[in-house]
């Protein structure tokens, strides 16, 4: 064994390891001929073996040779690894491709109803106007629900809420949430700003405007200075949060006996914008709640002095609301329960 | 309050389209609701002459007709009525006219003889109340003018509102357009041609309280033709809105729309005589065990609370409320007693609701009328009944109270309206603007009192000199009581858009949590698990609320009001449906379940937050609960998902949420085996504590039994239903999270396997597994379970996963398995349980 031998059998070994490779038709056989002939106990180490036998100005000369046919070999043992790879890559993505198409799994959510949810959306809006909220009973009395309300019995405008009555003496269920307003002076002192929702009763045939079972929201805000103006000021901020910035508001005389002066608050249609449709009665506007300035008989059936402290009241419909929001044109849909209308409102 | 426009234009000029003037009203407090074309109807239907009238050959009742319609062409028209004769102008309804109650006018052949169409009756067209004969319009009427053109009108529907009574009347619209047109009121006259002996001498009036009638006056017409009234009157009591009788009930109609002041009108002669010779009238309540039979001819048991008009022999009619048959004018009438009273509201309305008799009079006296109105009313009557019916109308009235108060004089504040109103019109601009509704002011000038409450508990407070004005305020005004008042009336005709919006600058009161917030939170999480919020009527049945009425033992939650008291009942219900307060929300869900199923929607998971009432002799009480009702499958139906059935465990899944969510323990559950409302092996109640042992929820989960499933009729098979008392719902906010230290140290995980026999609850296992297992077991979790082969039938195998870990070192394998060995001790021992290895 000289010199030229070894190396040629190192050229050989490169030669034959790059026909091999090109025979290679997969990742796993590039990697068995890597191992047989760069392994620990593989062909190159065996070649080199007889460097042993060599004279010892040569050795450096093959161990040049040996690196350079090691690397070339490397070299071409990783281009064709990663041919290869890539190809089976590919098929492997080949053989994974779906229909991408498809619909997803569906993710099951429910929804909350538009009533609670047009009251909490109220009540969340004159929050941000500083207004705290509180909840009353809905079994009143008459005294709360009318008489401290500046509504004496027998008074004809009692005919503005016909009223369900219960069989425990002096006891209604509240036909509105005006009450609350007299709940809360007796143990709040001004400076009061108050949102009261909740569940009302009227004794009204239903149909497709009315219901025998409704919610609303009162409103109240008392202080010294307190003015129709404030009401004004406050109602339209309300109106842009709720409709939409810019929408025009009316601001007009209404009647409560619990307010003095009272007031009827509209916007201005949401279906016609103004020039008036069947939606709006041709009037181009919806009325959206009622309000006033506080009764000085009211407040003083609270105890307040109507000499220091004013303010006003406010009472809506949450249901109103949606539906002119959300385009409902029945309010029976809120207690029918029908999946087909709450599922809308996911 | 129904306007017809050419009524009020009668009394008031404005120069206004009706759009316009419905918008100045509604501004000014009067709401128009809507306005009604009248003679939209009339297309198509003319004035004509008739030029001949002769019998049609083959039908006796019919006459052929030939009508100039002065369009050049003379029609020839089949006509039924007997009324009519060359010359007369009548409506000619043309083909192709549409008639109220869409009554389509066509050219027909009538027995062999060819109409052009047809000759109308005022009923025929809304415009009378005769349908008996055609309408003879007056000879000066244009011939072939358009019926719209001449008739047509523009009613308002004005909504009233109850403390404005002297506005239900057409006068009273025109005062209000006075205000926003400037213009000046023409009352109508009520001047009378008078003859003959006194009223005093035909008419007595004998009021037995005072207090309630304040004041009556009569007056006599001899010698009346009862008839209908003429066209023009017909047709304008129509337009208002009220139908036309006959000229005598139509003049006291008609002066009740024209001046809101409700007449009354008896037949004298059905009237028993006084002692001196007189038509005896009484103004009286009733005497226990008196009957009447009232207009509408129904015979009515009299409450001693009504007041009666009576004469000697008794009750002639209910004051204020309905007449009596007896003393009924009819076409045999020959004189007639105008009645024009003042009557105690609140006795009138308290009548009127007891005998169910509500009509437009008895709403005008329970709004309170116009103390001067009884003598104008009275006198306008009379002079329309003797124009219309002729007769004599004796001299004078009878007038138990012809002395008229003066008007209210009512001290205000100018500078306090402007601080209430938050406008700065200064004394002047406000007097002004009161002067445009009649308000006469002038400034005080000494210290004044200002009333600012009226009624029950009236107060005042003194205005130092030179700050009230004194307001004398018109007679029909009596809505205007005190200062408030008068700063409404200075907003409203002013006009609330001048009122200048502010953002409110008042102090910030105080913090307070909303009662909303753990609500919310938990109607949130619900909806992301996929219940969908219901609401349901708080009012049910009686069938309802006994079959869904709970007999478990219920706990309230922390802070939450207990279910107690009896159900309470509606007195006045509108149906049996919705005549009982609930107790209970589950069987409103189940209902709920039943309604969708009927509409195919089988996969539903409802929730309602509502609350429970109950009653005390003395009280009420309310509390709150959560709902749930679940049935079909658990997820929406799709290709990529396998369909699964609800169980109990996705309702317990739902509290295990809500339990999380406010911070308490995992529920723990108990069977329910005695429940009549739920499945006896298939409930439990349900409790989770909060870390400092209170309740954070308490109540019961189970599948609804099935008979009352059958008893329901219900289209689902299995729902599953839960009814809690959850912390939080009636206020409060949810705990918050203490985040707790990572732990340092890897925990040591074993399955533990356990056969143990059906009668022995997995949760008592549980329990058993965590006393045994000592300090180190940080978490003991059920993984799975197995019945079949080698155990027995009655048997079952729990498998449990169990973490074991220190806060201040790696546990050792053998620590573990010294804590597993004493867990399969004591589980061998204390229930008999096989350990698998
Ligand atoms: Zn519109």
């Amino acid at each position: 064994m000289n010199l030229d031998d070894l190396s040629r059998d190192l050229e050989t070994l490169a030669e034959e390891t790059a026909s091999a490779l090109a025979g290679a038709s997969d990742v796993a056989a590039v990697e068995a001929l890597e191992l047989d002939v760069l392994g620990k106990k593989g062909r190159l180490t065996g070649v080199l073996r007889g460097i042993g036998a060599l004279p010892a100005d040569d050795r450096p000369k093959v161990g040049a040779i040996a690196n350079r046919v090691r690397a070339t070999i490397e070299a071409a043992v990783a281009e064709r690894r990663t041919i290869l790879g890539s190809a089976e890559l590919d098929a492997r993505l080949r053989a994974e491709t779906i229909d991408v198409t498809m619909p997803g799994r569906p993710i099951r959510r429910g929804s909350l109803h538009p009533s609670i949810e047009s009251m909490a959306e109220i009540a969340r809006i004159f929050a941000q106007f500083g207004f705290v909220t509180y909840e009353t009973p809905e079994i009143e009395t008459d005294e709360y629900n009318f008489q401290d309300l500046n509504i004496p019995q027998d008074h004809p405008a009692r005919d503005l809420w016909d009223t369900l009555y219960v069989d425990i003496p002096g006891r209604l269920l509240r036909t509105h949430t005006s009450p609350g307003q007299i709940h809360v002076m007796r143990t709040v002192k001004p400076p009061i700003r108050a949102i009261l929702p909740g569940r009302c009763f009227r004794y009204e045939a239903i149909d497709a405007s009315h219901g025998t079972e409704f919610f609303q929201v009162e409103g109240l805000m008392i202080d010294e200075g307190t003015t129709l103006g404030d009401l004004r000021g406050l109602l339209d901020e309300f109106a842009h949060a709720m409709f939409g910035a810019g929408k025009k508001t009316r601001f007009r005389p209404g009647y409560y006996p619990f307010t003095e002066p009272s007031v009827a608050f509209d916007v201005e249609c949401l279906v016609c914008g103004g020039p008036g449709c069947p939606a709006c009665g041709r009037s181009g506007w919806m009325t959206i709640l009622g309000a006033g300035m506080v009764h000085p008989v009211v407040l003083r059936n609270c105890g307040l002095d109507p000499e220091r402290y004013q303010g006003f009241a406010f009472g809506m419909g949450p249901e109103r609301i949606a539906m002119l929001r959300h385009r409902i044109n029945d309010i029976r849909l809120f207690l029918e329960n029908d999946l087909r209308f709450l599922g809308q409102f996911r | 309050m129904r306007v017809p426009l050419s009524w009020l234009r009668e009394l008031v000029a404005f120069d206004l389209t009706p759009e316009q003037l419905a918008e100045r009203l509604t501004l000014l407090g009067m709401e128009v609701k809507g306005i009604d074309r009248r003679g939209t109807e009339w297309a198509n239907v003319v004035v004509g002459e008739l030029l001949a009238v002769e019998k049609h050959p083959r039908a006796d009742r019919l006459s052929l007709t030939r009508v100039n319609t002065g369009a050049g062409e003379v029609l020839e028209i089949v006509c039924g009525a007997t009324n009519i004769a060359v010359g007369q102008r009548v409506p000619v309804a043309l083909p192709g006219a549409v008639l109220p109650g869409n009554r389509r006018i066509e050219r027909t052949e009538k027995m062999g003889a060819v109409s052009n169409g047809m000759l109308c009756s005022g009923d025929e067209l809304g415009l009378t109340a005769d349908a008996d004969g055609i309408l003879i319009l007056a000879p000066e009427t244009p011939l072939g003018a358009k019926l719209a053109d001449l008739y047509g009108d523009v009613v308002l529907d004005v909504d009233v509102k109850p403390n404005r009574g002297d506005a239900l009347s057409i006068v009273g619209i025109a005062r209000e357009v006075a205000a926003v047109a400037g213009g000046a009121v023409r009352l109508p006259p009520t001047d009378v041609v008078e003859g003959g002996r006194p009223a005093v001498e035909r008419l007595s009036v004998a009021v037995e309280d005072a207090g309630l009638c304040p004041r009556f006056v009569g007056r006599w017409i001899e010698g009346v033709t009862v008839g209908p009234s003429p066209d023009w009157v017909q047709m304008r009591l129509l337009a208002a809105g009220i139908r036309p009788i006959s000229n005598v009930v139509d003049a006291s109609n008609y002066v009740m729309v024209e001046l809101g002041k409700p007449i009354h009108t008896f037949d004298a002669g059905a009237v028993a005589r006084d002692p001196r010779g007189r038509a005896g009238l009484q103004v009286r309540l009733a005497r226990a065990g008196e009957r009447m039979e009232t207009l509408d001819h129904v015979e009515r048991a009299l409450d001693p609370e009504t007041l009666l008009i009576a004469d000697a022999s008794g009750p002639l009619g209910i004051a204020g409320v309905m007449g009596g048959a007896t003393s009924e004018v009819s076409d045999a009438t020959r004189d007639v007693i105008v009645e024009s009273a003042i009557f105690d509201p609140v006795s009138i309305r308290r009548t009127a609701f007891r005998y169910a008799l509500r009509s437009e009079a008895s709403l005008r006296f329970e709004k309170g009328q116009e103390f001067r109105l009884a003598r104008l009313g009275a006198d306008r009557a009379t002079r329309l009944v003797a124009e219309w019916a002729g007769g004599t109308v004796a001299v004078g009235a009878v007038d138990t109270h012809a002395q008229e108060p003066a008007p209210r004089r009512i001290a205000f504040r100018p500078a306090r309206v402007d601080r209430l109103l938050g406008t700065d019109l200064g004394i002047d601009a406000q007097r002004e603007v009161l002067r445009r509704v009649g308000i006469e002011t002038e400034v005080s000038s000494s210290v004044t009192d200002v009333a600012i409450a009226a009624g029950e508990n009236p107060a005042s407070v003194a205005a130092s000199a030179g700050t009230a004005v004194i307001a004398t305020v018109p007679t029909w005004r009596r809505d205007i009581e005190v200062e408030a008042d008068l700063a409404e009336e200075v907003a409203r005709v002013h006009g609330y858009e001048l009122v200048p919006p502010r953002r409110p600058p008042t102090e910030m009161p105080a913090w307070r949590e909303s009662p909303l917030a753990a609500r919310d939170a938990i109607r949130e999480a619900l909806v992301g698990a996929g219940l969908t919020e219901a609401v349901t009527y708080a009012l049910v049945s009686p069938r309802m609320l006994e079959a869904f009425r709970w007999t478990f033992e219920d706990r309230p939650a922390v802070g939450e009001a207990a279910a107690q008291g009896r159900p309470v009942a509606v007195t006045n219900p509108l149906s049996l449906d919705h005549s009982l307060l609930r107790q209970s929300i589950v069987g409103s869900l189940v209902e709920v379940v039943d309604t969708n199923a009927r509409h195919a929607i089988v996969d539903v998971a409802i929730f309602e937050i509502g609350r429970g009432y109950g009653g005390e002799p003395d009280r009420s009480h309310e509390w709150w609960r959560l709902g749930l009702a679940l049935t079909g499958a658990v997820e929406i139906p799709a290709w990529n998902q396998p369909r699964r059935e609800v169980d109990l465990d996705d309702a317990k899944g739902a509290i295990e949420l809500i339990a999380r969510l406010l911070g308490a323990s995992a529920p723990s559950y108990s069977p329910l085996t005695d429940e009549p409302i739920l499945h006896p092996g298939r409930s439990a109640t349900v409790e989770a504590r909060l870390p400092n042992g209170d309740l954070a929820i308490a109540g019961v989960v189970g599948e609804l039994h099935p008979r009352l499933a059958e008893a329901w009729e219900l289209r689902a098979r299995r729902v599953i239903v839960a009814e809690l008392s959850v912390a939080g719902l009636t206020g409060g906010s949810l705990a918050v999270v203490r985040a707790a230290p990572l732990p340092r140290f890897q925990p040591n995980e074993r399955d533990l396997t356990v056969d143990v026999p059906d009668s022995v609850p997995a949760a008592e296992v549980t329990q058993h597994v965590r006393e045994a297992a000592g300090a180190h077991l940080q978490e003991a979790t059920l993984v799975g379970t197995y019945r079949g082969h080698p155990l027995g039938p009655d048997e079952r195998s729990l498998t449990f996963r169990l973490r074991f870990g220190a806060a201040d070192r790696v546990l050792s394998d053998a620590e573990v398995d010294t804590a597993i060995g004493t867990i399969s001790g004591a589980l061998a021992d204390d229930i008999g349980a096989r350990i698998r290895s």
